[in-house]
C-alpha cells in the first residue's frame, strides 16, 4: 500500500515555479530520502505534504486518502508528525508543557477548558514515559530554551514519534549536529519499527545513506533521479549536478 | 515516597497562601471602610476582570488588540439601553443580555479581526472599536437626551425579597463574579485548550503541525474574552450609573493593556496587580494633583519598564520565593 502517493504536483511563488510536475509514491514502512542541491525545493515539497502550503496544481494522497485541500492540522491527525528544519519547539513553555501539548494535539482532549492539562493521566503517563525515554525527565520544568541545541533536536524527534504518526517528515534532522548527535538522531530512526514510513531531507550524505532505502533527487523543482543508494550513486547526471560539487 | 507526597501538600499549601491572603484581603477590610473607600474597591474588581479577561487575549493568547473596550462597553450600554428606553433594572435579565451583546460583538469582531496578523490585527480591532464609539457618539437613540452616553442607571434590582443594594452589598455581588470568573479563567488557562493557545503564541506552525486548528482556538479565546469583558462592562454601568462613548474606545482598550504589562503580563495574577496600581495611582494623584493624574500614571508606567519590565507581580513573586527560600522550610 502507498503511504503517499504525490502526483503531479507544482507551487509558484510568482513567476518562480519551486516544484514541477512532481509525482512520486512511498509505500509503507519505507525510508525515504529527497536530497539536492539548495533551492532544489526539498523544503517546499515538504510544506506541501505538510500543508504549510497549498499546491499550485496537482494532488496529494496520503493512504489512499486525498488531502491536497486538507489544512495541516487535519493532515496530523490523519497520522502525518513533522520535524522543522529550523526547530519548532515552544522554546519558553517547560519541557513537559511542550510534551502534554504535542500528545493533546491529535486526541479529543485538546479542546478541554475546565481540567488540568495534567490531569489526563494517559496523556500524561505518555508524556513521562516519552521524556524518561529521551533523558529528559530530570529537566521537564526547565523552558526548552535551556536545552542544548542537539537535546531540543532529539526531543522534537521524539515528541513527533510519540504522536505514533504513519508517516514521519524530518525536515534536515542532522542539520548543526555534532556527529555523536547525528548518529543518536539515525539509530532512533533506525529503531523504528515498519508500520511507520519516512520521509527525509538532509544535505549530509552519510546519513542519507545510511538511512535511506531509496532516495529521491531534486533539481530545480523536478525530479531527475528516483532510485537505491546504489544507483543514485552511479548515476552520471546525479554525480554531474550534485555529487559533483561535493567531491 | 510518603515523605515526598507530603512534602508535595506542603507545597501546594505554600503555593495556594498568596491566593489566601489575597481573598481574605478583598473580603474582611472591605466592610469597615467608608462607602466611598468601599466605591473604589468596587472599581478595582470591575478593573480588575476586565484587565484579567485581556490579559487572556495579550497575555496568553498572543493577540495585541486595541479594541477591546468594546466589549466593555458593549455590556454597559446594554444595562442602560434596557433601563433608558424599555424601564428594566431587573439584574438578572440584564446581566445576560449585557454579557450576551458583548460576547456577540466579540463573535462578529473576531470574524473580522482574524483574518489579519500581527499589527494588522491590532489596526483591525482598533478600527472596529471605533466604530463602535463613533456609533455610540452619532446615535441618538445610544444617548440620554441632550447627552453624549446614557445617565440615569440605578443599582440593579436582584429580585430579593426585603432586600436593596447599596455600596456595600454591591461590592460583595461584584467581589462574587470577579472570584468565579477568577476561578473559571484560572482553570482554562492551565487546561490543555489553555495551554494550547499559549503554544499559538509561541509557535503557530509548530500547533498547526501536532494537530490543533489555530485559528479556531484564537477566535474562540477572542469570543470567550469578549464575554468577560462584557461582564466587566455590566458591573461597571451600575458602579458608575453612566455610560458614554469613551467607554468603547481606545483610551479605555488601553486601560487593561497597561495594567497587564504594569502587573506582568502573561502571568494569571498580574492583571490583578497591575489594576491595583492603577487604581492606587488614580486615587492619590487625583487627591494630591487633580488633572495631573494621567501624567503621574504615565510616570509609575515608564518607571515599571525600565526597573520591573516583566512587571510588578512578577517582581512581587519573585520577592516571595525569595523569602520562602530563606525562611521556609520548605525548600524549592
Amino acid at each position: 500500500m502507498e503511504a503517499l502517493k504525490v502526483e503531479g504536483l507544482c507551487k509558484n511563488f510568482g513567476g518562480v515555479s519551486a516544484v514541477s510536475n512532481v509525482s512520486l509514491s512511498i509505500t509503507v514502512g519505507e525510508r525515504l530520502a529527497i536530497i539536492g542541491p539548495n533551492g532544489a525545493g526539498k523544503t517546499t515539497l515538504f510544506n506541501l505534504v505538510n500543508g504549510q502550503l497549498s499546491a499550485t496544481a496537482g494532488r496529494i494522497y496520503f493512504f489512499g486518502e486525498d488531502v491536497t485541500d486538507l489544512p495541516t492540522y487535519r493532515r496530523a491527525h490523519l497520522g502525518q508528525a513533522r520535524a522543522f528544519q529550523i526547530i519548532s519547539l515552544l522554546q519558553r513553555m517547560t519541557v513537559l508543557n511542550n510534551a502534554l501539548v504535542t500528545l493533546h494535539g491529535t486526541r479529543p482532549s485538546r479542546f478541554e477548558m475546565f481540567r488540568h492539562v495534567r490531569e489526563f493521566r494517559n496523556v500524561f503517563d505518555l508524556a513521562a514515559e516519552t521524556l524518561k525515554a529521551l533523558d529528559l525527565w530530570e529537566r521537564r520544568d526547565e523552558p526548552v530554551e535551556h536545552l542544548g541545541y542537539g537535546e531540543q533536536r532529539r526531543l522534537e524527534i521524539g515528541l513527533g514519534l510519540a504522536m505514533k504518526p504513519k508517516l514521519l517528515l524530518l525536515d534536515e534532522p542532522s542539520a548543526g549536529l555534532t556527529k555523536e548527535e547525528g548518529a543518536d538522531i539515525i539509530n532512533i530512526i533506525k529503531k523504528l519499527g515498519q508500520e511507520i514510513t519516512v520521509l527525509v531531507v538532509d544535505h549530509d550524505m552519510g546519513m542519507v545513506f545510511e538511512l535511506a532505502e531509496r532516495i529521491i533527487v531534486l533539481h530545480y523543482g523536478q525530479i531527475i533521479a528516483d532510485g537505491t543508494p546504489e544507483e543514485i550513486q552511479a548515476d552520471q547526471r546525479v554525480r554531474e549536478i550534485y555529487m559533483g560539487i561535493e567531491e | 515516597m510518603e515523605a515526598a507526597e507530603q512534602q508535595t501538600e506542603r507545597c501546594r499549601w505554600k503555593a495556594g497562601a498568596p491566593y489566601l491572603v489575597g481573598a481574605l484581603i478583598l473580603i474582611i477590610p472591605p466592610f469597615f471602610l467608608s462607602s466611598y473607600g468601599q466605591g473604589i474597591m468596587t472599581r478595582f474588581l470591575i478593573l480588575a476582570l476586565f484587565a484579567m479577561s485581556y490579559n487572556i487575549v495579550f497575555g496568553y493568547a498572543g493577540l495585541l488588540s486595541l479594541g477591546h473596550a468594546a466589549f466593555f462597553g458593549a455590556g454597559g450600554y446594554m444595562v442602560a439601553i434596557l433601563k433608558l428606553h424599555y424601564g428594566v433594572n431587573l439584574f438578572w435579565i440584564a446581566a445576560p443580555l449585557g454579557i450576551l451583546v458583548a460576547t456577540l460583538t466579540a463573535a462578529l469582531f473576531g470574524l473580522v479581526a482574524l483574518r489579519a496578523v500581527g499589527i494588522y490585527f491590532l489596526l483591525v480591532t482598533f478600527a472596529l472599536g471605533q466604530m463602535m464609539y463613533a456609533l455610540a457618539w452619532n446615535v441618538k437613540w445610544l444617548s440620554s437626551a441632550g447627552m453624549n452616553g446614557i445617565t440615569g442607571i440605578n443599582l440593579p434590582d436582584l429580585a430579593i425579597p426585603g432586600f436593596m443594594l447599596n455600596t456595600t452589598s454591591l461590592y460583595y455581588m461584584v467581589f462574587i463574579f470577579f472570584a468565579i470568573s477568577f476561578l473559571l479563567l484560572y482553570r482554562l488557562v492551565y487546561s490543555p485548550y489553555g495551554l494550547a493557545v499559549q503554544g499559538i503564541r509561541e509557535d503557530e506552525t509548530r500547533m498547526q503541525a501536532v494537530g490543533y486548528n489555530t485559528w479556531l482556538y484564537k477566535y474562540i479565546t477572542f469570543v470567550i474574552t469578549g464575554a468577560f469583558a462584557g461582564m466587566a462592562g455590566v458591573l461597571f454601568s451600575y458602579y458608575n450609573f453612566f455610560v458614554s462613548p469613551k467607554h468603547l474606545g481606545v483610551v479605555t482598550s488601553f486601560l487593561p493593556m497597561v495594567m497587564c504589562i504594569m502587573g506582568g503580563l502573561g502571568t494569571f495574577v498580574g492583571p490583578i496587580i497591575g489594576a491595583a496600581v492603577f487604581i492606587f495611582v488614580e486615587h492619590f494623584s487625583s487627591v494630591y494633583f487633580p488633572e495631573r493624574w494621567p501624567l503621574v500614571l504615565g510616570g509609575v508606567f515608564v518607571l515599571t519598564i525600565i526597573f520591573a519590565r516583566e512587571g510588578i507581580g512578577v517582581y512581587l513573586w519573585r520577592l516571595w520565593r525569595k523569602l520562602n527560600y530563606q525562611y521556609g522550610s520548605v525548600k524549592g
